[in-house]
């Protein structure tokens, strides 16, 4: 006897965001990245169309990370000091479907940088590079608020994906965004009423929901990732059951927490029983990225090119019908 | 031992005490009463006081700040003193002294507190409906008994009683031993013609009374609504049914700390039971020494007080010990409290007089809901109505004829002018209404008997907040909008502020300002309870719509201005004709019950009918309550008259 499967009718579909300008648009990028759009939950393509495949942005920073361990900084090799080469190297050898740049120099209790440098940092990455651009501040609301304004002016019409905004701080942004043609990253902690909270926020600012992006803040494996996974499943069932300011995409720092943890740090002298620490690294961003492929992630924000090509076979594999 | 003399200006009031006790406490000894929000720890900053003379210690706090320091503030709950001191205590740390007049022309806003004559007269519930039958709790009987014979030579208690049931169907009757031992002398020396006061006590009928002549005449009797916040108390003619005068007065409680965990915890220290229940009726036997007297009538003749309040006033009031209403599985010592004598709590009425109490339904939803049940006659409906009690305690009833339940959640003080930083209680000089020009920013307010002002009460911030944001100067997360610049605008110690009003021309000290603080205070506080109600209405299979009347009570329930509430959220978002304000509805039960033995036996079939659902243990509550945190609500669709946004299907 034939099993008919149960299928679940959806209302709504999430939002689809689309990052980069192409020349006839007013930007520069010879390819856009679309995501969103999913009329049912993640790889049930029975239930819904998922029009755009997850997409994975690789991170640079616009100076030499200097908590990263040697196991990651070493696959980048020597462009890791300099953020141009490291964006060219991450598009035209590891294959990235945008770029993650995030401002670290910026932080006042960094390296301070002055505007004019930060400028220029995005401004020479755009030129070297042809894939969208996904910008993002040092986290200090106050520095950011002052250069990531210069930052979206300099980008004008490139229509940059541009965060992040939080509760507390969403309107300097929002506002630039909104005049230069930028899209936005709205950042919750692991709240699904703050993540919605900041949407309202954003879109009383009269900025359409096609423009916002959530990152719904997420943990590594081992570290909260459950709790991460149970927050974005719930928002999207809320997504496709019709509740339109919880249906944007979501975009997962899965790098930034993976290589964080102990696992993924830890040297083989301290724990010789873990295995070797290169392969724990890749693995830990791997199986992080992967979980929250399941929870619903369009854009997953990684690392390790190893890793990166780890999960984008992944991708192509849950993507067959 | 060393002892100090402090006297307190400007009362001019001295006493003595041992070295080490706190300037706070030294002041409760001199019957001075200094606000205290936190009890004595040191956190509210509301009891600061001025040294004018004299040496005292204080332990480093962060709530006096540089400059008041240098003119000689100390908090009173962190200071001793180490000489003989002369103190002053500055007007914002005073409590209003004294009851509210009742004859105050311009009461109006004050209806919650102080019930007007016009719409409480005769004990007609507040729905105009007059549907108990005349009994009072105690009634006079007047009795010319027939003189004992050789015929008729049956013992004067059995000649008394069977003279009462040739009057009144009384199959069971009962008397005390004192009235026995008085009664053949009594009898005698008043030649057989006696007033006996018939008391309702428990299922039975007590001889209360018995007195010479003719008293039938004269029999009063105390309603009384005891908040956390403020009691109020009623005088009646049980005769004629007729209100004789109504106070209302802050509960001097409130020195030992603002809200019911706070006193429950005050009671477990040295004294604080005895400190509490005598805070309590020291105001009670004022409010009946003033009321009787203005009206010129014996306390003598006064024979029963009913009172309503929280499970945890009721104990205070008995001066039974609370502390197992806090401790899981938070069970009180009693609900149904049996009909005492008033003179064994302590208050003076007649010695033989009764005191009865509505009886409670748990540990956080008290006879003050009873009341408040009755006086809507939501137990008599076959409609589906919701009764919201806006207190410290947010108190939610929700049923119809058939079935009754209720929860609490735990709002806080900030409606009632607590925990926000110019918050006050709706008194004189209480900014009560707002409006802001949403072009100029510039603020037009009235206050409380037209008053300069001193300070913003409940009503005053559902305004100000729902007008900040009609303006666009907070958003829908309570924050100020960063870009604005306005000279009404600035950065305050505790996040951006707004100034309502300057401090030059009002006599305060301090400009009054609602700070992001205190805008996050009262999102909890309208959270609180818009969420219990959600959960009460979603917990037995309704949604807002289905209801068809919506009581507002409580203190400030009546003159909170209705859009506004809804605007901030505070409110479900229905027609606005289903909202029927009922002020203090416990007070008016409390005066049905007094009126009415049909009353008392209906009060106890509503406690005993409700049904009591326990938030804390709700899984969903705490999703409900996150999501209620937001200007009105994160589900923009169930307020859709203020979002624009259609409620989804």
């Amino acid at each position: 006897m034939a099993l008919d499967l149960v299928k679940e009718k959806w209302s709504n579909a999430v939002a689809v965001v689309t990052i980069g300008a192409l020349k006839d648009e007013g930007g520069t990028r010879s390819s856009v990245v679309r995501c969103g759009g999913e009329e049912g939950l993640p790889f049930l393509f029975a239930e819904g169309k998922t029009p755009h495949r997850p997409v994975i942005a690789m991170e640079v920073l616009d100076v030499e990370p200097d908590d990263w361990p040697q196991s990651l900084t070493s696959a980048i090799g020597p462009a890791i000091k300099n953020p141009v080469e490291w964006a060219v190297k991450c598009e035209k050898d590891y294959k990235a479907d945008l770029i993650c740049l995030r401002l670290a120099g910026a932080h006042p209790d960094a390296q301070n940088r002055p505007a004019e440098q930060l400028t220029k940092v995005v401004k020479d990455i755009l030129q070297a590079t042809t894939i969208p651009l996904i910008l993002i501040g040092c986290g200090e609301d106050k520095r950011d608020n002052e250069i990531l304004p210069l930052c979206s002016q300099a980008a004008k019409g490139e229509r940059l994906l541009i965060g992040e905004t939080v509760q507390a701080n969403y309107k300097t942004l929002t506002a630039s965004a909104l005049a230069d043609g930028h899209s936005i990253i709205a950042q919750s902690p692991i709240d699904i009423n703050i993540a919605k909270q900041l949407n309202i926020l954003i879109s009383d600012m009269s900025m359409s929901i096609e423009r916002i992006v959530i990152n719904p803040t997420v943990g590594a494996l081992g570290y909260g990732l459950e709790y991460a996974y149970s927050i974005m499943e719930r928002a999207r069932l809320a997504a496709l059951s019709g509740d339109k300011m919880l249906g944007m995409p979501f975009i997962c720092f899965v790098g930034y927490e993976a290589w964080r943890a102990k696992e993924a740090k830890a040297s083989e002298t301290e724990f010789p029983t873990w295995g070797k620490q290169l392969e724990r690294g890749i693995a830990w961003e791997a199986l992080t990225a992967t979980t929250f492929l399941q929870a619903g992630a369009d854009i997953l924000v990684m690392r390790h090119p190893k890793a990166v090509e780890l999960v984008r076979k992944h991708i192509d594999e849950l993507m067959k019908e | 031992m060393d002892k100090f003399k402090i006297t307190f200006l400007p009362d001019n009031k001295t006493v003595e005490v041992e070295k080490g006790i706190t300037l706070l406490s030294a002041a409760i000894s001199a019957g001075i009463h200094i606000n205290s929000s936190c009890g004595g720890d040191g956190v509210c900053g509301r009891c600061k006081v001025i040294l004018k003379k004299g040496q005292a210690v204080s332990l480093p706090t962060g709530r006096i700040s540089a400059e008041e320091r240098k003119k000689g503030y100390h908090l009173s709950c962190l200071s001793v003193a180490q000489s003989d001191l002369e103190v002053e205590v500055p007007a914002e740390s005073r409590l209003d002294s004294g009851t509210l007049a009742k004859d105050d022309a311009h009461m109006l806003r004050l209806k919650g507190i102080f019930s007007e004559p016009e719409d409480t007269d005769k004990g007609d519930s507040i729905l105009g409906e007059n549907i108990f039958i005349h009994s009072p709790l105690a009634s006079k009987l007047y009795l010319d008994l027939p003189k004992p014979n050789l015929e008729d030579k049956i013992s004067d208690l059995e000649r008394l009683y069977r003279q009462i049931r040739s009057l009144q169907d009384l199959p069971v009757l009962q008397t005390g031993l004192s009235n026995i031992r008085r009664l053949g002398e009594l009898l005698r020396s008043s030649d057989w013609k006696i007033t006996a006061t018939l008391g309702k006590r428990n299922g039975t009928t007590e001889i209360v009374i018995l007195e010479p002549g003719d008293t039938s005449k004269r029999n009063f009797g105390f309603a009384f609504d005891i908040g956390t916040t403020t009691i109020c108390g009623q005088l009646i003619d049980l005769n004629t049914k007729k209100i004789l005068g109504t106070k209302a007065a802050y509960n001097k409680q409130a020195s030992y700390g603002s809200d019911v965990i706070t006193r429950i915890i005050f009671a477990q220290g040295t004294d604080g039971l005895e400190k509490l229940h005598h805070a309590v009726i020291d105001e009670m036997n004022l409010m009946i020494q003033e009321l009787t007297r203005e009206n010129n009538i014996d306390l003598n003749d006064v024979t029963c007080c009913l009172c309503a309040g929280n499970t945890t006033m009721m104990h205070l009031l008995l001066r039974v010990d609370p502390t197992y209403i806090r401790r899981e599985p938070y069970v009180p010592t009693a609900n149904f409290i049996p009909v005492v004598r008033a003179y064994e709590a302590g208050i003076k009425i007649n010695p033989r007089g009764l005191l009865a109490c509505v009886p409670g339904i748990s540990s956080y939803v008290g006879g003050d809901i009873t009341a408040g049940v009755l006086a809507c006659g939501m137990d008599k409906t076959e409609k589906l109505s919701l009764l919201i009690d806006i207190g410290t305690n947010g108190e939610i009833v929700l049923g119809s004829k058939d079935w009754l339940i209720a929860c609490a959640a735990s709002a806080g003080p900030a409606f009632e002018g607590s925990g926000v930083t110019c918050g006050m209680r709706a008194s004189r000089g209480a900014i009560q209404k707002v409006k802001i020009n949403p072009e100029t920013f510039e603020v037009t307010y009235s206050t409380i008997l037209d008053t300069p002002a001193s300070g913003v009460c409940g009503s005053g911030y559902i305004d100000a907040i729902a007008e900040l944001l009609r303006a666009g100067i907070i958003d829908r997360g309570g924050k100020f909008d960063p870009k604005l610049i306005h000279r009404r605008i600035r950065e305050g110690e505790y996040g951006r502020e707004f100034v309502l009003a300057f401090k030059e021309g009002l006599g305060t000290t301090v400009d009054l300002i609602v700070n992001e603080m205190d805008i996050e205070n009262i999102k909890r506080a309208k959270g609180a309870i818009y969420a219990a109600s959600a959960m009460l209405v979603n917990h037995m299979g309704f949604g807002f719509n289905d209801l068809e009347q919506v009581y507002i009570g409580g203190g400030f329930g009546t003159y909170v201005d209705m859009p506004n509430a809804i605007f901030i959220g505070l409110l479900p978002d229905l027609p606005r004709e289903k909202f029927v304000f009922v002020g203090n509805s416990s007070l008016v039960g409390a005066r049905q019950i007094l009126l009415s033995h049909e009353a008392i036996m209906d009060a106890d079939e509503i406690a005993k009918k409700i049904t009591y659902f326990e938030l804390s243990v709700e899984p969903g509550y705490m999703d409900e309550y996150m999501a209620s945190l937001f200007f009105p609500h994160t589900d923009l669709s169930k307020f859709p008259s203020v979002t624009g946004k259609k409620s989804s299907p």
